[in-house]
């Protein structure tokens, strides 16, 4: 990863479809190749597993860290997440979602899962939420296509309601349940339920993902 | 819609309440059109993780990963789903409903394992604990570069509160201890100075039901070792550790067998 040659708000702002494109068959390219490292995982390929992770840890890290907050937390959650998918490797089916995925299910369910079973010991800032996120986001960037993915994906967001925006950012990057959301967002129960829903589906939609 | 369908978004984003999530799952099992969804909303959830991939994990950690990895061995491959647990419909509802089983499966799991988690501020109770079972366990402790993972599960075993510990000598040498705790309902092998037994055998940890030995965990030979049997302790009634080849055995070698160790009930 070469962050340094890539500054932030660096001009040149990569414009028109065609490098649209480019991303998004960069994404199948490594969705693919990701499919095929997981199968030489299951055989036992340990250089196939030091690829996957230097492929996705950054991602897969990155929402643990998001959930859990603590560095050190965060850093044995990850851990346990690549050795159970090295373990589970031969257990991945395409059926279950693109490995990415399946990976980030994982990662997220073993984030809220740590954050639940610990957080009367962590003093997690309730009100940090998708508004300071976007700071810290315009930090780093990764690369071209990596800054593509992450547009797109805001502008997904950016395209829901309010609502249901606020509902899966807490619930999803704050680890909340959805009673916490209720009570957070001061909505019913069920609103909250739906909302979330319904951001899944907007979002689906403005990503144009197909499982 | 159903209102337990509306649950899904939330199932995903693992926002349902206890109760709930037990009730969505039962009801996941059996529809496909829930389970289409949780697949595809599961796909637009990763994507939101690209909006956290602010800054790259510590450099230590790759290593303590990769050197993690390296003693764990894949599970095999499940075996294919009974045609009589099919579902009538069509081939592709089939496949999800399978995989939907396992993907339960694996929530158990979780939450068995969610059971068992603690926290680092536990390790001064540990030490002291450890201290008080004994110098292997002291051993353990020690060691403590291990496996994080690994670790947290183990800080919770020794300081279960009905944690035993049963030790032998292995026929060809080496003292073992099998650290037991029934309300953790798991078991965790430590070997201590194992003889080596070659590049192509390993220790393979039994849990016996009755007079039926069933595989687990497989432990390399050669100095101190430490290994979680997979089997929860249900219906166990004995640990049992024997030499097999290095990609296990379904029975023991009777000749092999290098302790048998009943369990109090």
């Amino acid at each position: 990863m070469n962050v340094s040659s890539l500054p932030p708000n660096s001009g040149g702002q990569p414009s028109g479809s065609g490098r649209q494109r480019e991303a998004s068959s960069g994404r199948e390219a490594e969705a693919a190749r990701l499919a095929e490292l997981m199968t030489l995982c299951s055989r036992g390929h340990e250089d196939a597993f030091t690829e996957l992770y230097d492929l996705t840890s950054q991602r897969i890290y990155g929402i643990i860290l998001r959930v859990l907050r603590s560095p050190d937390h965060a850093a044995e959650v990850t851990q346990e997440v690549y050795v159970e998918v090295w373990r589970q490797s031969a257990r991945y089916s395409p059926g279950k979602g693109s490995v990415i995925a399946w990976m980030t299910t994982m990662a997220h369910r073993r984030a809220v899962d740590r954050v639940r079973s610990v957080s009367s010991e962590m003093a997690r800032d309730e009100r940090y939420a998708f508004h300071s996120g976007d700071r810290e986001i315009d930090e780093v960037w990764d690369g071209v296509e990596q800054r593509l993915d992450i547009e797109r994906v805001r502008k997904g967001m950016a395209s829901l309601t309010a609502i249901q925006r606020e509902a899966l950012t807490l619930a999803y990057f704050g680890g909340y349940t959805q009673s916490q959301v209720a009570q957070l967002l001061k909505l019913p129960l069920g609103t909250v339920k739906t909302r979330i829903r319904d951001g899944l589906i907007g979002l689906r939609d403005a990503l144009g993902v197909e499982a | 819609m159903s209102e337990i369908h509306g649950a899904v978004g939330a199932y995903v984003v693992n926002a349902l309440d206890p109760d709930e999530l037990e009730e969505f799952e039962a009801h996941l099992a059996v529809c496909p059109t829930c389970s289409r969804e949780v697949v595809e909303f599961g796909e637009t959830a990763a994507e939101l993780s690209l909006l956290t991939s602010a800054s790259p994990p510590p450099a230590a950690l790759r290593g303590s990963i990769l050197s993690a990895i390296s003693e764990v061995r894949p599970l095999p491959p499940e075996p294919p789903a009974e045609p009589a647990d099919a579902e009538p419909t069509g081939n592709g509802a089939q496949t999800i409903t399978a995989d939907l089983r396992h993907a339960v499966d694996e929530l158990a799991l979780r939450r068995q394992q969610r059971r068992t988690r603690v926290l680092s501020v536990l390790v001064a109770a540990v030490v002291a604990a450890a201290v008080a079972l004994g110098g292997v366990v002291y051993t353990l402790v020690q060691s403590r570069q291990a496996q994080v993972a690994q670790q947290a599960a183990e800080t919770e075993l020794l300081t279960a509160p009905d944690v035993q510990t049963y030790t032998a000598t292995m026929k060809d040498g080496g003292q073992i201890s099998f650290v037991v705790s029934k309300s953790l309902n798991r078991a965790l092998f430590i070997g201590k100075d194992l003889p080596a037994v070659g590049s192509d055998r390993r220790y393979q940890l039994w849990t016996l039901e009755g007079e039926r030995p069933i595989p687990d965990n497989l432990v390399a030979g050669g100095g101190d070792r430490k290994e979680f049997f997979r089997e929860t302790l249900s219906g166990v009634t004995g640990l049992a550790v024997s030499i097999e080849a290095a990609g296990g055995a379904q029975q023991p070698t009777p000749s092999t067998i290098q302790t048998v160790t009943p369990l109090s009930s």
